[in-house]
């Protein structure tokens, strides 16, 4: 069975830009109970590297957490016997709160394999849970904190056409010229016209992305679209800006997160260039990954803060300029989405993120040998 | 109401005053060309920073500029670049800022800086007539 498995170490632990490989096998983990509990469970563990989840289960067909499982391409079991005698397996969680089950569980579970229930079942659900929030507040912390920088580029595009509306109406108050007028009304269409696209193109990017489910994304489109966004964030008039997009070229992912994804790196490689450089972004499809590169050619990040840039809350930015929780946020999604992220600097001469993702036909092996 | 004093400077009679207008927007440049130009001025235009200081420096303007009215956020040159050239070369020549973002810190150091007035679009065309009627006394002052 191979399992592309991205890497969850800790930030601690890595020194190097791109990340070390997961060192020693997965421990195998049984979740029974797909409520809330087992669902929270799910969520949180499936993204950890060294935790490999071998199924759930629940009596109750429809419970939230067997879909999710389908979505995260967890094998779900009908009976909890066929799931408890999986080999190697290492750990069973059990959410239930149900005596008879804790019984059959004594009864059945193999040597070799321990079982966390009751009490402390709970308690590490109710951490999960914790963690999870804190996760999506982080998140969306960023965003905002991302917003911040955003308002003067939002500023300047709607205050703006709303100057060009101010002064044509008070013109028209006394313009004799008729044929002016008619100039001068489509004159302030068009700038309305252009603060509607300015709300559009910002909606889907402060949006909570609630929805977890993945799709296929074009991912040339979500540079470009990402490229509209960030130059609320920054200004990109002196940046040449080259794009080697081969055509066609897809992630599984959520849209929403990949967006928020190229927008800060896109960001990042723009601060670094103080308004002076080439950015550039390639898409590459191979026949087992599928690469996404942005780089720039800015200050580039010393050799000894390379470990540190994805650690949340690192930020070499004045206060109130960046919360450094950027890069952070992005290794998230990216191992959310199987792939990895690995950077390239030279101080002096820019940097250089590269996205790896399993190509498509790749994730589709992975979804039915497990 | 403006309460400038009419040619009281510059060389037309016509002519209230010579003001120079730098916006990266040429629809900024527009309607505040329209708005002035209906009180009487002499509208002057650049597109950023580096152009309104060769525009500064070309000919006769540079003893016929009465205001300058400068965006912040511009490619090349931007806002703050210009205003401090504008502040060293032309100590004269009074500044009003109109920008698209409202920001305290940075109003209060250039209004420190000397700046007449930081305006925040979308602005009145009577607002933005006086503030230019204000930067006039400002120049008539300096000439005495
Ligand atoms: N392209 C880059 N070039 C040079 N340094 C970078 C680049 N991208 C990130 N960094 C460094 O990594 C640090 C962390 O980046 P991260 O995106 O996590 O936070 P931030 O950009 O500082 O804050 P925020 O994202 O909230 O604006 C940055 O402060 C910067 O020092
Ligand atoms: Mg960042």
């Amino acid at each position: 069975m191979t399992i592309i498995s991205p890497t969850m170490s800790h930030p601690q632990a890595e020194n190097q830009g791109s990340e070390p490989a997961p060192a020693s096998p997965p421990m195998r983990v049984a979740i029974i109970g797909a409520g809330r509990g087992g669902m929270a469970l799910l969520d949180v563990l499936h993204q950890i590297s060294r935790i490999q989840i071998v199924g759930i289960t629940d009596q109750n067909s429809s419970a939230p957490g067997l879909t999710r499982a389908q979505e995260l391409h967890v094998p779900v079991y009908d009976r909890v016997t066929d799931l408890i005698t999986h080999q190697g397996l290492n750990l069973v969680i059990d959410v239930t709160g149900d005596p008879a089950m804790e019984s059959v569980l004594r009864e059945e579970v193999p040597a070799g394999a321990d079982v966390v229930n009751g009490q402390t079942a709970r308690l590490l659900w109710v951490l999960v849970q914790h963690e999870s929030t804190l996760q999506t507040e982080l998140l969306h912390a960023e965003k905002l904190a991302g917003i911040g920088s955003f308002a003067a580029g939002i500023a300047h595009d709607m205050n703006n056409p709303l100057q060009l509306i101010l002064g044509l109406a008070e013109n028209l108050t006394d313009e004799p010229d008729l044929e002016a007028v008619h100039l001068q009304a489509h004159d302030i269409i068009d700038a309305v016209k252009r603060t509607t696209a300015i709300c559009r193109d910002l909606t889907s990017y402060s949006r909570r992305s609630s929805l977890r489910q993945d799709c296929l994304i074009g991912v040339g489109g979500k540079l470009d679209e990402a490229l509209k966004i960030a130059r609320y964030a920054v200004a990109l008039q002196d940046i040449e800006i080259r794009k080697l997009y081969q055509p066609d070229v897809v992630v599984k992912g959520n849209p929403d997160e990949l967006l928020h994804v190229f927008v800060n790196l896109i960001t990042n490689a723009v601060q670094a260039m103080e308004h002076h450089g080439t950015l550039t972004l390639e898409t590459h499809a191979m026949a087992d990954a599928t690469q996404i590169r942005v780089s720039d050619t800015g200050s580039g990040i010393a050799p000894e803060l390379l470990g540190r840039i994805f650690e949340p809350f690192f930020t070499t930015k004045p206060p109130g300029k960046g919360t450094g929780l950027g890069l952070y946020n992005i290794k998230n999604v990216i191992h959310h989405m199987n792939g990895t992220i690995g950077v390239d600097s030279q101080i002096g001469r820019g940097s250089t993120f590269t996205l790896t993702f399993p190509s498509e036909s790749g994730a589709d092996e992975r979804t039915t040998s497990s | 109401m403006s309460e400038f004093k009419s040619g009281f400077f510059v060389g037309g009679e016509s002519c209230n005053g010579r003001v120079l207008v730098v916006d990266d927007e040429p629809d900024i440049r527009k309607v505040v060309r329209m708005t002035l130009q209906k009180a009487g001025y002499d509208v002057l235009e650049a597109e950023n920073g580096e152009k309104a200081i060769e525009t500064i420096n070309y000919g006769e303007n540079r003893l016929l500029l009465d205001v300058i009215i400068c965006d912040i956020r511009m490619p090349k040159v931007n806002g703050i670049e210009a205003i401090a050239y504008f502040r060293q070369n032309y100590t004269r020549v009074p500044l009003i800022v109109l920008t698209g973002f409202p920001d305290t810190d940075m109003a209060t150091a250039l209004l420190r800086q000397g700046v007449v007035d930081y305006l925040v679009k979308p602005v009145e065309g009577e607002k933005l007539k006086a503030s230019v009627a204000r930067a006039m006394e400002q120049r008539e002052l300096a000439h005495l």
